[in-house]
């Protein structure tokens, strides 16, 4: 019964967001900007929880982003690649880089992992501005995907979700389950039973850097303009982070949940500030971290059994 | 050349000992560190500005006002997850360094401001070389701090609470040490430190709420070259730091930006290869 109700909301919601463009994109192209920007962070939101679930916590999501977005606007303004074509290379870029950095720090734990990761970001962020091919610190243009229609960018970036979320789903449901969840709870205790380690360790990476590095080509081609300073961001690994912690770690709906929520919050505080919005983030890492250990997905579970035991 | 890497690495090593002293004693990698630099960076500012204190004399209202924060902070959040797991803390205080510095953002712009201190342009020769005047004071306070804390830590029952501390936490406990007293005081001490470090930034560059990430980052890039929690290796990592970055900005075309990316290398380098760090404690 459960199980049906379920796959009910999901098909609602799937349905409602398939058909959104076609009642917004005419009188509320606001909405579907807003509406389009949440999936590219609920994209990157479950990449990041997708690395996390093998207890890597990395700082690095900007730069698997910004390698997407840079690879894919110079493939298609340089080599004249189709614009869907760059932007899966970008994600291929990205799983590339991803492969040689989860080899390189697949000794590191906690701390030292999420520092490694960050450096990793920022050196990349450093040579996008030196380098004279990436435009320097003033950028790249990058051509617009779809003929810059707004309802089929947004019907793009939803596939690349569904497709996250399936591959999440997937991985949640099979034996990888086991072998991500036993490393990150023991790495050693995981080796000795058997679980490859090295080998679940680079592959969360390499999937997780894919669909950051697609979110990234993506980004590229819809605001059509890229710098090492917003590719490389530090808020995007930042947002990447928080929004799976606060919506709920390990699952599928929590990094959504998180997306979604603070990306509206967001976009509610910017008008009221004009900078520092971001101020909510750190705030809400703290309380979550000091109050809530389970994030939104597991409040809603135990006010849930609350409601049911009175 | 070699000289302006070592005038830098003086700040350098005050910025880092506050962290290493975080992480050595409590075990804290506390990523808000920079963000309590950047305050004590707007306080010399408005101090100067408002009531003409010179940064210089403003050292001990920076620090005791930093070393109340940072008690505070330590009361109300990072206390609650001393003995929860190691990411949790990290996130904690990473949660604190983004609010710390939106606020900053909200309360005075992101623009940067500069301290017009009179003798900012003051050059002295030293030898055959001629230096700013306030690179040279900053490097000889930051150095006496340095090594004032040294003292603490050698000869205070202070210092030998702390150390006691780092080493085994129960064990001090036992011997009638309260921890959570010492964890307090290690905690405003650093943060103290980083705002006296802070205070020479604005005597000696200008100060802009995006400061404390960077200096976070290169207190990383030091402590982890000099092995987590080994304050005695602060000194010779900072040294590492400053004058490879004036290598690369003396001998690098266009070494100015790529001058920002050589703490980075030397982290990822220094983790990859040796993870214990390069010095012996």
């Amino acid at each position: 019964m459960r199980r049906a109700g379920a796959g009910v909301t999901l098909a609602v919601l799937v349905a409602a967001a398939v058909a959104l463009p076609f009642w917004a994109g005419r009188a509320q192209p606001y909405y579907l900007q807003l509406a389009l920007n949440i999936l590219i962070f609920a994209v990157l939101a479950l990449s990041w929880d997708l690395l996390a679930r093998t207890g890597q916590l990395s700082l690095a999501h900007a730069a698997f982003f910004g390698l997407g977005a840079y690879a894919s606007a110079l493939l298609v303004t340089l080599a004249h690649v189709p614009i869907a074509l760059g932007i899966a290379a970008g994600g291929l870029v990205a799983v590339i880089a991803a492969t040689g950095l989860g080899l390189l720090t697949l000794r590191l734990r906690g701390i030292y992992f999420a520092i490694a990761t960050l450096a990793f970001s920022e050196t990349l962020r450093v040579i996008a501005k030196q380098m004279r091919f990436t435009g320097g610190s003033s950028g790249l243009i990058a051509p617009p995907l779809l003929g810059g229609s707004l309802p089929a960018q947004y019907l793009f970036i939803l596939a690349i979700l569904v497709a996250a979320v399936a591959v999440s789903w997937g991985i949640n449901r099979s034996r990888w389950y086991f072998a991500f969840t036993a490393i990150r709870t023991n790495e050693e205790v995981a080796g000795a039973m058997g679980v490859d380690v090295v080998r679940f360790k680079v592959l969360a990476f390499a999937i997780s850097a894919a669909f950051a590095g697609l979110a990234g080509g993506f980004y590229a081609h819809v605001f059509l303009f890229i710098n090492p300073f917003e590719a490389f961001s530090i808020a995007t690994s930042v947002g990447a982070l928080v929004a799976p912690i606060f919506g709920g770690l390990y699952s599928t709906v929590g990094p959504l949940i998180g997306a979604a929520v603070l990306r509206v919050g967001e976009e509610i505080l910017r008008t009221k500030f004009r900078s520092g919005y971001l101020i909510i983030y750190g705030l809400i890492l703290a309380i979550v971290i000091l109050y809530l250990p389970r994030g939104l997905v597991g409040l809603w579970a135990s006010m849930r059994r609350r409601g049911r035991a009175s | 050349m070699v000289i302006f890497g070592v005038l830098r690495s003086g700040l350098y090593a005050l910025t880092s000992v506050g962290l290493a002293l975080s992480v050595g004693v409590i075990g804290v990698v506390n990523f808000a560190h920079g963000e309590f630099l950047m305050l004590g960076a707007y306080l010399g500012y408005w101090l100067f500005v408002s009531y003409g204190i010179d940064p210089l004399l403003a050292i001990p209202i920076g620090a005791a006002a930093l070393f109340a924060i940072g008690g505070a902070v330590f009361r109300a959040g990072i206390q609650r997850v001393l003995r929860a797991p190691e990411l949790n803390q990290m996130l904690l205080t990473f949660g604190i360094s983004i609010f710390l510095q939106n606020l900053a953002i909200i309360l005075w712009t992101g623009d940067p401001r500069t301290a017009a201190v009179s003798y900012k342009a003051t050059a002295v020769p030293l030898g055959p070389l001629v230096v700013g005047l306030p690179q040279l004071v900053v490097f000889g306070l930051a150095m006496a701090f340095v090594l004032g804390l040294y003292l603490v830590l050698g000869r205070s029952r202070l210092g030998k609470a702390m150390r006691a501390v780092a080493q085994n936490r129960v064990g001090a406990s036992l011997i009638g040490i309260e921890v959570d007293r010492i964890y307090l005081l290690t905690f405003g001490l650093a943060c103290a430190l980083a705002g006296v470090a802070g205070m020479m930034v604005t005597l000696q560059l200008s100060t802009s709420p995006f400061i404390g990430l960077l200096y976070t980052l290169k207190a990383f890039a030091i402590i982890v070259m000099a092995g987590l929690g080994n304050i005695n290796g602060v000194i010779y990592a900072s040294l590492v730091l400053g004058l490879s970055e004036a290598f690369v900005e003396f001998y690098v075309p266009q070494g100015g930006g790529w001058s920002e990316g050589v703490f980075f290398l030397l982290i990822l380098v220094v983790l990859l290869v040796r993870p214990k760090g390069l010095f012996r404690s």
